[in-house]
């Protein structure tokens, strides 16, 4: 009788409702960037460039400097956080700059504003001519601090400057600024930074003789050949630790992917298909390589061993799929396809599943898309404001923003290595 | 000396002790009899102070009305409901066709028009920026709703679909937490909900350890208005509350 009423009791008992959340919109952060105090003019250009970084990066969220309560003066001591919570700030960053010689020296400090908690502060020194370098580190420490990943403000990317003569290999800041030039005259394609950031590996038609395979050292601009074989020679990229480049070449009307040294000796053709291999990369650990192939009929992205071994087909939807970019993290290969309407636009597929996921749409041609090294950021070539120009997104396609505004157009791009 | 016959014996005093049980199985009843009271003692209260057993409501949604892809295609990008696009972050890749205006080239809308946009909302109208007409090849079917945001159709609990919806619209993951570090963070909140919708208060049953994303957590319930409940759900969302199981 007792066990019935305990069994009783137990049936009686309601039921508490579970409901599974996910999905939630990821937003950025909001954060107060202070007015440096004294206004000088090198605080104002560290102040500027932290501005752009951290906007640029879709991490935060930058509150308007209009709408701050403190006055401008009120410097690191006696923070009233409640003023910074009242205009909706999470993170605050304030800064102390002095200009001394030859030199910028920048206090930093970075505050949890809802907990009135320092989160992290550093003395910052560079050039006077070069005070962005200031915000870039600082900037990346907040990123590291925030997400336990490195930052790509210190980063550069190479790509392509097109004009109606030629197109010249540009190196330029991670954001666009400073452009360089580091090639002459002809046309120079396809960009690749080895990973000690010093060398860029590309495909030229200089000499004559079609297209080959040349590097160009990043400071003193010194061209130098690194394969000219075969009909052409196109696509060079250095494997994750320096010693191997993969690239295509074609031999007797068969375009097939080869594994060459990183001087470009010692080259041998990994793939054997009757169709068209080509537009190899790397995976992040160097064991496999993804690329491009018509085996099955049209152009569809597959993986395969280094050694040319193991092919793995990757997509299944398109039916011209080109231009892979296997992630730094590994789980993601980006591509460009052309979808129904005959329009290039930029996918990922997983590399584990096979779900390819959509990032640009209904805006121009985008093309040849290209991994930050920490894997939260693709370049890619965009027609979608006339001229085609160097676009960033984040790898779900959101936050997407210019990167060039050449005259006549930029594509190609390769984002360089972290910082050592 | 001789001794006294037995039937002249005096009657037995009445302190004198009965026959006793045997004492073995007295001693057994009384251990089993003591037992049950303090087991009893020790779990019923247990019993009775235990969580309400947990039950999973379906969360359904509507229906997008679109098309059915054909699997072969390259897919498309999911477009946001127009009531949702007024809320939800812009997301650069427009729908349409035209080229996007960069955050720079955005103008940034008056007072006046946030107003109208908030009471608009609030009388549940769509506001001006939802008016635009959906995506023609946007997945779903020709018979779904222009609000869906389902491909295809399930049958599901109204109130915590509501619930559900309601809470997500304000569920805000920062940024800056990795995708990495996303794949794992997990928080549960119990909440319990009043008769008129306010939900009344709220506990951390485990953290995430993440302070960016509980604080966010907490900001959305704080910031969240639930319909009523039913009648039938008015009392137990009260006094047991609901479960809320966040991922980012």
């Amino acid at each position: 009788m007792t066990l019935a009423l305990l069994a009783g009791l137990l049936l009686a008992a309601p039921e508490r409702p579970v409901i599974d959340l996910s999905g939630g919109r990821v937003q950025p952060l909001p954060m107060a960037i202070a007015r440096p105090y004294p206004a000088l003019e090198t605080s104002a250009a560290v102040e500027a460039t932290l501005v752009q970084d951290f906007d640029r990066s879709g991490l935060f969220k930058l509150l308007d400097p209009a709408s701050f309560l403190t006055p401008a003066n009120e410097g690191f001591t006696g923070i009233d956080f409640s003023k910074w919570q009242a205009i909706g700030a999470q993170a605050l960053v304030k800064m102390d700059c002095q200009s001394l010689p030859a030199d910028v020296k920048c206090e930093m400090r970075l505050y949890d504003a809802a907990r009135g908690q320092e989160l992290l502060h550093g003395t910052y020194t560079a050039a006077r001519t070069a005070p962005r370098q200031i915000a870039h580190r600082f900037g990346d420490d907040v990123v590291k601090f925030f997400t336990r990943e490195p930052g790509v403000f210190q980063t550069h990317i190479a790509w392509v400057r097109e004009t109606d003569a030629d197109k010249q290999i540009m190196v330029s800041e991670w954001d666009g600024s400073d452009p360089q030039v580091l090639t002459g005259g002809s046309i120079n394609l396809l960009p690749s930074w080895a990973p000690d950031g010093k060398t860029i590996a590309f495909t030229s038609f200089r000499g004559g003789a079609g297209a080959h395979l040349y590097t160009v050292d990043a400071i003193s601009r010194q061209v130098r050949p690194l394969a000219l074989m075969g009909d052409f020679s196109t696509g060079a990229i250095y494997s994750p630790d320096g010693t191997r480049l993969l690239f295509s070449s074609s031999q007797s009307d068969n375009t097939d992917v080869y594994v060459a040294k990183a001087d470009g000796t010692g080259a041998r053709r990994i793939t054997d298909s009757r169709g068209i291999d080509i537009s190899a990369s790397w995976s992040p650990d160097g064991k496999r390589a993804a690329f491009v192939s018509e085996r099955a009929g049209t152009p569809q992205i597959y993986t395969m061993a280094a050694d040319g071994s193991e092919v793995r087909r990757m997509t299944f939807q398109g039916n011209y799929n080109q231009e892979p970019a296997w992630s730094p993290k590994g789980d993601l290969i980006a591509f460009s396809g052309r979808d129904e309407h005959r329009v290039f636009d930029v996918y990922t597929v997983a590399v584990d599943g096979g779900k390819v996921t959509r990032l640009t749409q209904n805006q121009g041609t985008n093309e040849k898309p290209a991994w930050a090294p920490n894997g939260r950021y693709l370049l890619f070539s965009s027609t979608r404001n006339g001229k085609r120009q160097i676009w960033m997104s984040q790898p779900d396609g959101s936050n997407q923003r210019p990167v060039t505004s050449e005259k006549q157009g930029a594509s190609d791009p390769a984002w360089g290595p972290l910082p050592k | 000396m001789t001794s006294a016959p037995a039937s002249s014996a005096p009657p037995p005093s009445a302190l004198t002790p009965q026959q006793r049980m045997p004492r073995g199985p007295a001693l057994l009843l009384a251990i089993a009899f003591h037992l049950v009271i303090f087991g009893a003692a020790f779990l019923l209260p247990r019993l009775f102070d235990r969580p309400p057993p947990l039950r999973k409501p379906i969360i359904a949604h509507l229906v997008a009305q679109g098309r059915p892809r054909d699997p072969r295609l390259l897919p498309r990008k999911d477009s946001p409901p127009p009531a949702a696009a007024a809320t939800a972050a812009p997301a650069p890749a427009a729908s349409t066709r035209t080229a996007a205006p960069s955050a720079a080239q955005r103008r940034e809308p008056t007072r006046r028009e946030l107003m109208d946009r908030a009471l608009a909302r609030a009388a549940g109208k769509a506001s001006p920026e939802s008016r635009e007409p959906p995506d023609p090849e946007r997945a779903g079917t020709p018979e779904g709703s222009v609000q869906g945001t389902a491909a295809t159709a399930e049958e599901g609990d109204a109130y915590f679909t509501a619930v559900h919806d309601a809470i997500l619209e304000h569920y805000v993951v920062p940024s800056v937490i990795s995708e990495r570090e996303r794949l794992y963070l997990a928080a549960t909140v119990l909440a319990y909900i009043g008769p008129d919708g306010r939900i009344l208060k709220h506990d951390f049953q485990k953290k995430s350890g993440n302070p960016f994303f509980d604080q966010a957590l907490e900001l959305a319930i704080q910031q969240t208005k639930l319909p009523p409940p039913p009648p039938d759900l008015a009392r137990s969302l009260r006094n047991d509350g609901v479960v809320l199981n966040f991922r980012p």
